[in-house]
Order: C-alpha cells, then sequence, then structure tokens
C-alpha cells in the first residue's frame, strides 16, 4: 500500500539490474588510476545486502548533513514544473505503470525522456552524499555502490549534442591535468564530460555548471552538468573535454555553486525513496532564489574553491533552478574525492551504454509531454515517505479505527449502525471497518493498476497489526500513570481551546496510585460507555461534559478559574446573599442581579462552568437553598441547566461514582449525604412546585445531551437526579393526560428524548449496581463512622447498603418506556433481580436466631425495594417467586 | 486590596492546616480567624512531636472545636492530602 496512492513494492524489480551492473560498475572503479583508493580495498560488502535502500537516508533523517532550519522541497521545484512543459519527451514510457517509474531507479530513466535528465546528473554528487557521515571510515563502501547507476540516465538529442558540439568546439579546453586524453565527442553517446582545469582553478567546475546553460535551450544542460557539478575539483578526466559554452565569471560565486550543486545534492536523498532523481530536479532556467545566495555563504564548504569575494548577484544564475532551501554544510570534500574515484568509470559507462534517440513525431511528442505531465504530476510527492514510513503510518491510522473491543470503543459507529438499519450491534465490526477501507483504498490502488490484491493483502496484514497495537493499547494506558498526555493524539479537544485558552501555570502535582486508578477508570467508564449525540450546538462554549479529567478536583477547578477563583466567588455569593437578606429583613425590594452575575452560571469564559466547581465546596452546597430564596423562576431554570448540563464535572459525582471512587472515604460519603440533603432537595422541590413538562424535558435533554450518562448512573447522586427528573416527567405526563392536556409536540418530545436516554443506558443498565467489594467498603465506612443515608439498618451494627435508590431508578425508568423498553430492561438487569430474590432468602436461613429479627427487616426491605420497580411491570417478588400482581 | 487574611478567608469551611511553635501541627475544619491569627478550628487533630532518647515520637490529640491562639501561629496552608 502506499501512501500516495502508487505502488512502492515494486522497486524490488529493479534491484536485481541494479546490483549487476554496479558490480560491473566497481570492477571498472577498481581499475582507474585515478582513484585515491582502491575500492575493492576498502569495500566491506555493504551494498550487497538486501533493502539497505531503506536506511541510507539516515543521514538525512538525523540530521547530522543539514543545517538547523533548512527547509526541503519535497516535490518539484517550480522550475521543474515549467521545465517539463518546455522540454520534448524523448523516449515514451509506454509500458510501464506510473507506479513503476516512480519506482525505478535510475537504469531505467531514460525512458522519462530527458528532461529528467538534471535529476540524475545531481544523483551522482547526490547520492553518497548523504551517506558522508556514516561512511567516513569506509569511505567507498555503501554509497557508491547504491547509485553510481544512476548516471547513465542522461538521453540527449541529436540536436542537443550538436549543440554540444559545437560549443566544445567554440570553447577550447582549458587543460586537463589525468593522463587520458580525451575523447573526441562521438555521436551521441557521450555526455558532455567536463574535463577541469586542475590547480588552481577548482572554483571553476560549479560556475561552469551554472554558466552553461546561459547561452542553451533550456533542454540542453541536463547533459551536460554532470562532470562539472560533480568531480571537477579533482580534475580528473571524464569522457570528454570540458565543453566552456560561456564566459565564466571566475571571480564570481564559486563556492556558492559549490554550494548549490550540493545544495541540489542534498535535496536527493530526502526524496530518493524508492525513486531517487524524480524528485530533485534542476530545472534550468528557472532562476535562482536569493536565499541560495545566503545560505552558501554561511555554510561552510571544505572544497577548495578559490574564495574570492561575490560578485555577481543571485540572480545572474538562473539555471541554478533548486529550491534554495536545502543546502548542505561541510560536505565538499568529500564529493571531491568519491568523484575524482568515480568519475572514470562513470564516463566510460555513460558513453557505452547511451543510445541514439529516434526523432518522434510531432503527435509522439504531445502524447508524451501530456503523459509526462501527469507522470509528473503523480510523482510530484513521490518517495517522500520509505515503505516503513507508510506502514507505520498506515497501521497508525488504522489502530485509531480498529480495535478489539470495536462494541465499547467504536461507538459513533456504533450508533450510527443503529441509526441506519436499526438493527442489534454486531460483534465484528472491525472487519467491517476494515473492509470499508480495504474498498476504498483498493479502488484507489488497485482500480487503475490492477494491484488490488496487493493492496489487500498488505491492508489485511496492516489491519492484524492495528488491531494488536489496539490491543496493547489499553495496559498501556494502564501502565502510564502520566496522563498528562492524553489528548496528544487528537482525541479530545477540549483540554484547551481559543476560547478558553490557558489560564494559569498548572503545576502537576504528584498524584496518589488511587487517583491514577480512578483516572483510568473513568477513562474506561467513559470509553466503554456511551452517550447520545453529543452535538452541543445550544451551547456556545465547548464545554462537553465528557471530558475524562473531571476526576481529578484540581484539574476541574483549574479549568473553572481555579481554587482560588471559585473560593472567592463562593465568598462573594456569601457576601451577596447575607446583603439580599439583609433587604429582605429590612422589608426592601431585592434584586439578585448581582448574585446571578457572582454565581457566574452563565460565564462562558470557563471551560467548566464556575458554578459548578463553587458546588463541589461544602459552603457552596450549603449556600445554595439561601440562593434560590433570592432567584427568579428563570434564573433557576437556567442555573439547573447549567447543572445538568455540565453534571460530569461535579465533584460530587465523581466521588459518588464507584467506577471513579472505588475507596469511598467516610467524609466523602458525608459529603454526599449534604449535597442529597441541600441541593437534591431543592432540585426536587423545584421541579414538583414551578416546573412545567417541557422544562423538565429541557433539563433532561440537557442532561442525556452533555454528559456520559451511563456514567453518571454509576454514580448514586447522578442516578437519583436522572431518577427526579425522569420520575417528575412521569407523574406531569399522567397528570396532565387525565385532563387531556399533553399536546402532541409534547408527547413526541418526550418519546424522543426517553429513547435518547435510554439509548444512553442500554446495554449498560447493569453498571447502575455498584459491585459488591464498593457496597461494602461504603458499609464499613458508614459503621465506623456516622451512619449516612447510603446504608440502610435497625442499628448502627447491622447495616447494609441501601439499594432502594438504585430500584426506584429503574422503576421510573420501566414506568415511563414502553413495552418493549421494560423487556429490555428486566432482560439486562435479570441477574440481580434473582440474586436480589436469592440473598433475601439466604439471609434468614444464614443468620443466627438471635437475630432473626434484623435478617427478617432486611429482607423485607430487599423485597420491597425490589417489588418497586417490579410492579411497574405488573410484577411482585414473594417468598422466593415472582408472580403476577394481582 | 488582598491581604493575606483576605486569602485566609476564603479557606473558611475549609481544611486547613496549622503550624505551631513548640514542634506542634493542626488539622481542622477552619471556622473562624481575626487579625491576629487567632482560628477556630473544627474537628481538629493537634500533632505534638517530641524528641525523646534520640528518637521522634509523635502524638495526636483530637478535638471536636478548638481555638488556636494567634502568637503561637506560624504557618497556616491546605493539607497535603486529605
Amino acid at each position: 500500500m502506499s501512501f500516495f496512492g502508487f505502488d512502492t513494492s515494486l522497486s524490488g524489480q529493479n534491484k536485481g539490474s541494479n546490483r549487476d551492473s554496479r558490480k560491473k560498475a566497481n570492477n571498472r572503479k577498481s581499475k582507474s588510476p585515478e582513484a585515491a583508493m582502491d575500492f575493492e580495498d576498502t569495500y566491506q560488502g555493504f551494498g550487497e545486502h538486501e533493502g539497505e535502500e531503506d536506511d541510507y537516508l539516515n543521514d538525512e533523517t538525523f540530521g547530522n548533513a543539514t543545517e538547523l532550519g533548512a527547509d526541503f522541497d519535497f516535490g518539484y521545484g517550480k522550475g521543474e514544473l515549467e521545465a517539463v512543459g518546455q522540454s520534448s519527451v524523448s523516449q515514451p514510457a509506454l509500458n510501464r505503470s506510473y507506479a513503476s517509474a516512480a519506482t525505478s531507479t535510475g537504469s531505467e530513466m531514460p525512458m522519462s525522456g530527458y528532461h529528467t535528465g538534471p535529476a540524475h546528473i545531481m544523483d551522482d554528487g547526490m547520492d553518497f552524499t548523504p551517506m558522508e557521515s556514516l561512511w567516513t571510515n569506509q569511505p567507498r563502501a555503501m554509497p557508491p555502490q547504491q547509485y553510481q547507476q544512476q548516471p547513465e540516465v542522461q538521453v540527449l538529442s541529436m540536436e542537443e549534442l550538436e549543440r554540444q558540439q559545437q560549443l566544445q568546439q567554440q570553447h577550447p579546453q582549458h587543460g586537463y591535468v589525468g593522463g587520458v586524453a580525451p575523447p573526441p565527442p562521438v555521436g551521441y553517446g557521450y555526455p558532455p564530460q567536463a574535463f577541469m582545469p586542475q590547480a588552481g582553478y577548482q572554483g571553476m567546475p560549479q560556475n561552469m555548471q551554472q554558466g552553461m546553460p546561459q547561452g542553451l535551450p533550456q533542454g540542453l544542460p541536463q547533459g551536460m552538468p554532470q562532470g562539472l557539478t560533480q568531480g571537477m575539483p579533482q580534475g580528473l578526466p571524464r569522457g570528454m573535454p570540458m565543453p566552456m559554452p560561456v564566459p565564466m565569471p571566475m571571480a564570481g560565486p564559486p563556492q556558492r555553486f559549490s554550494q548549490a550543486s550540493h545544495a541540489v545534492q542534498h535535496q536527493q536523498p530526502i526524496s530518493a525513496g524508492q525513486q531517487s532523481g524524480q524528485a530533485s530536479f534542476v530545472a534550468p532556467g528557472s532562476s535562482q532564489s536569493p536565499e541560495l545566495s545566503q545560505q552558501s555563504a554561511t555554510s561552510s564548504t571544505q572544497l577548495p574553491t578559490t574564495k574570492s569575494p561575490v560578485m555577481a548577484a543571485p540572480g545572474l544564475f538562473p539555471q541554478v533552478s533548486k529550491p534554495p532551501q536545502s543546502v548542505s554544510s561541510s560536505r565538499g570534500q568529500f564529493v571531491t574525492e568519491q568523484d575524482s574515484r568515480e568519475s572514470t568509470p562513470r564516463g566510460a559507462r555513460r558513453g557505452s551504454m547511451r543510445k541514439p534517440q529516434e526523432p518522434l513525431s510531432p503527435e509522439d511528442l504531445k502524447r508524451l509531454q501530456i503523459r509526462q505531465a501527469k507522470v509528473d504530476k503523480i510523482l510530484r510527492h513521490s518517495g517522500v515517505m520509505t515503505p516503513r514510513d507508510k506502514d507505520f503510518i498506515t497501521r497508525y491510522q488504522l489502530s485509531q479505527i480498529v480495535t478489539d473491543d470495536p462494541y465499547n470503543e467504536d461507538f459513533y459507529f456504533q450508533v450510527y449502525k443503529i441509526i441506519q438499519r436499526g438493527g442489534i450491534v454486531g460483534e465484528s465490526n472491525k472487519g467491517l471497518i476494515a473492509r470499508a477501507y480495504l474498498e476504498h483504498s483498493g479502488h484507489r490502488l488497485g482500480g487503475r493498476y490492477k494491484r488490488a490484491d496487493v493492496a489487500l493483502q498488505r491492508m489485511q496484514s496492516q489491519v492484524e497489526k492495528a488491531v494488536t497495537v489496539a490491543k496493547e493499547r489499553p495496559q498501556k494506558s494502564r501502565e502510564n500513570l502520566d496522563s498528562a498526555k492524553e489528548g496528544v493524539l487528537g482525541k479530545i479537544s477540549s483540554a484547551r481551546n481559543s476560547k478558553a485558552p490557558r489560564r494559569q501555570l498548572q503545576i502537576p502535582l504528584q498524584k496518589g496510585d488511587d487517583e491514577d486508578v480512578s483516572s483510568s477508570a473513568i477513562e474506561d467508564v467513559v470509553q466503554s460507555m456511551n452517550g447520545v449525540d453529543i452535538s452541543s450546538s445550544s451551547k456556545t462554549r465547548r464545554r462537553s461534559s465528557y471530558a475524562f479529567r473531571s476526576v481529578d478536583q484540581r484539574a476541574v477547578l483549574s479549568r473553572s478559574g481555579g481554587r482560588k477563583f471559585v473560593l472567592s466567588l463562593i465568598e462573594t455569593v456569601y457576601a451577596e446573599v447575607l446583603e439580599l437578606e439583609a433587604q429582605l429583613r429590612s422589608g426592601k425590594e431585592t434584586d439578585s442581579t448581582e448574585l446571578w452575575e457572582a454565581l457566574h452560571i452563565a460565564d462562558d469564559a470557563y471551560e467548566v462552568s464556575p458554578f459548578i466547581s463553587i458546588l463541589s465546596f461544602d459552603k457552596g452546597v450549603k449556600i445554595m437553598p439561601r440562593i434560590f430564596n433570592f432567584l427568579n423562576k428563570d434564573q433557576k431554570l437556567k442555573l439547573l441547566y447549567c447543572f445538568f448540563s455540565e453534571l460530569s464535572h461535579l465533584n460530587i459525582i465523581v466521588t459518588s461514582s464507584y467506577k471513579t471512587n472505588p475507596n469511598p472515604s467516610d467524609s466523602q460519603l458525608k459529603k454526599l449525604e449534604l449535597f442529597q440533603s441541600v441541593f437534591l432537595k431543592i432540585i426536587v422541590s423545584f421541579l414538583s412546585s414551578s416546573a412545567e413538562f417541557l422544562e423538565v424535558l429541557g433539563l433532561l435533554l440537557a442532561l442525556v445531551k452533555n454528559n456520559n450518562v451511563s456514567f453518571i448512573s454509576t454514580s448514586k447522586i447522578g442516578l437519583n437526579l436522572i431518577t427526579v427528573l425522569i420520575s417528575r416527567a412521569a407523574l406531569i405526563k399522567q397528570d396532565v393526560s387525565r385532563g387531556n392536556v399533553l399536546s402532541s409536540m409534547e408527547a413526541s418530545s418526550w418519546n424522543e428524548i426517553y429513547d435518547k436516554l435510554f439509548t444512553a443506558l442500554e446495554t449498560k443498565l447493569a453498571v447502575v449496581f455498584p459491585p459488591d467489594e464498593y457496597t461494602a467498603k461504603v458499609v464499613t465506612a458508614s459503621s465506623s463512622g456516622t451512619v449516612t443515608s447510603a446504608t440502610a439498618g435497625q442499628s448502627q451494627k447491622h447495616q447494609f447498603y441501601d439499594q432502594s435508590y438504585i430500584w426506584q431508578f429503574l422503576a421510573s425508568l420501566a414506568l415511563s418506556g414502553k413495552l418493549n423498553h421494560q423487556r429490555v430492561i428486566i432482560d439486562e438487569i435479570r441477574e440481580e433481580i434473582f440474586g436480589t430474590i436469592s440473598r433475601a432468602e439466604q439471609l434468614l436461613s444464614s443468620t443466627p436466631a438471635e437475630e432473626q429479627q434484623i435478617a427478617m427487616y432486611q429482607r423485607d426491605k430487599l423485597y420491597q425495594d425490589l417489588n418497586l420497580f417490579l410492579n411497574v411491570m405488573g410484577l411482585v417478588a414473594r417468598d422466593g417467586e415472582i408472580s403476577e400482581l394481582k | 486590596m488582598e491581604t493575606p487574611l483576605d486569602l485566609l478567608k476564603l479557606n473558611l469551611d475549609e481544611k486547613v492546616f496549622v503550624k505551631l511553635r513548640g514542634a506542634r501541627e493542626m488539622t481542622g475544619t477552619l471556622q473562624a480567624f481575626d487579625s491576629h491569627c487567632n482560628i477556630v478550628l473544627s474537628n481538629a487533630t493537634e500533632t505534638i512531636y517530641e524528641f525523646l532518647e534520640g528518637e521522634l515520637k509523635s502524638n495526636t490529640k483530637s478535638s471536636e472545636m478548638v481555638f488556636v491562639r494567634g502568637d503561637s501561629v506560624t504557618l497556616i496552608t491546605t493539607p497535603s492530602e486529605e
């Protein structure tokens, strides 16, 4: 599978031939008299390994060779694209797919037309430069092996060759050092390998490269720069005498151009995954940008160039078109060595491999140009990543969508499926997802190039890997106690956004183990449970209560302005209330505006409403009844709307949930008790006294829509609140029904909201029952400390966990539901029902005689609670059996 | 506008940790304070450290409501962990 849609797996096809010719080249090279060292002496066989092409970019990857901040052009430079349009395509790549074109290495490149020439010219230098730092001790090992094939790519057209010959005649050679006499330019076989004046002239080659094309047509330079860019400093004889077409500004920027060529070389490795040379083109005619000279001036080159002052403006050298972003420093020395080593064999090889070009008919040319343009477009960003990179990214992406627990983790998909098909959620959704993914990408990949099968296989293995990764993920998250990294992968965006930027320094405090456990626990809950329709379009601020961090009270506090801020709010509220009460006593009119503002209920500046955080302090809860005395109905509704919308952030929910707080302490239970007796009471009285049916529905909707209902239902307070809302709605509905006032709109919206609530709870109904360990702990804490309503019993010694609130909830849920709802409820909690009955029956037999009375009480209580629920459906449990209610 | 005691006011009805002269510490719910830093704590636990025979020993005392005279208070903060 390829990230960009063509098949990169084909590279292997070219390897063999490359290797063969590479060996030949080695032999040739070893005989070169000019070589400073014998290649075979130092060659350690590194090039024989398979798959080395993935490694040679290490230098680039790890950044030794690049200047910091260098900006790479991963696609074609701008000038290159222009060149594509201008150059005539000499040789069609008729039978090749784009993909194979992309993956082909230099030896195949002639097919692409000679405008690709410059790239390969550059390849010569580039190929080994990335390896420099890696191979300094064995300079000849890998780099030449890898890429020496590419130079023979250049193919010159007839006109071009003729022009070159003319130029050569015009410009006498500057003398060469090597003993090899320059062969006459025979046929087209020879690229214009330049002979360079040696000592004292090192600066020249670079100048020549730049100077040459100036007077020449666009297409020409491609064949030429080979010798010029590389190797020249050593003055080694290449195949041909040096054509010096243009008067060279000798004093000009020699080092600049050495840099430029290095820049181009440098470019190469980056883009050279499979198809080196494609991405980095020197496009003649494109203008050189000023940065190049800047960068080259700053970078240190070891090339022994003449350090003459820069006389020419950068603009004078338009043909050095490489986007100047990548300038490598400190590699000149090496390049020259390698060039000297390589120059001879390369020239010879190239000459032998050149083939005459048939002139093409205009139609062919046009067609090929179009085709070439297409190829270029496709190849634009090819080779940016190695296959391994692509694999990794694909796997990573897949691991985001594939899971071994799709039922829990792919919530949206599940919901979508339910909505679409109305069916029961299947078990193997991962297969579905994978297939959908494969179908999609398979089309892109295989549709045209018939590689769908390969792509499918690859994808399937990717899916397997992804599943493995997904399986490992939960454990990792548990191991990784630092949950501060949460959201790094884009899971949650509510942590901070432009509306609620970081307001203060958050110093991460060392968290205890317990907190971490509960933190991951709530994450589990949140992940494994689901809410309904998170669209919070009704809210201006992004205050999703789905945030996982609410367990950590400090985090919630800081997201609502900080502890100090909330505490000062409470003080302000107290002051306001005292003021208002004083006014009330003296018989004045009271104005609650300031009090309302102090509550910050409509304050969108904080991620969590400060009001919610006020409620996490006991004194904040205690003041609530007095606040309610001064609020009008509208304000109360707004307050409650805010309260229910952000219920998940409420500290008391978190501490009363067995999932997030499995070890409730005595003080926490007391807090719970306080909240129940104070705030719950206010809500109940408000709902029963003044709330309209639609207002109750609105509050319920706020709760369902903005919260993870399943999580809330694991806490006693949360369950109480839901119970209050739905039972109130049911009561009003019944009252209204008698008077036949309930409009169809109200009825339908009630049904809709109930369905939402039920969908959120469905399949998770059993979690409303806390596990035995939790209830045991509550009982222990309760017995040792103050007796709270969490437990029931005749004496402090014989407390047991009071489950009545659960059965109340289930009863009211069933009461409002239709028959199929009730069926689902019974299905899901069947075990709990029978468990309760058997527990009740065992009580009598297992308790000693003297405690029979206590056991009788407990048994009655159990039956009483259970029957509260069963009666709704016309059933009754008595003496271990369930019968119909008569 | 904010004096140290204003900040202390924020912690009314909250648990506080008080360090006292004479190697004593107290934890309790802050009920009241004044400008002399006299404070009233409820549900307070006092820890008294002693250095006996080369060993550090501590005793704790609990009281439902306690008045602490301000001249012995050296530090007031929120308790490290509940």
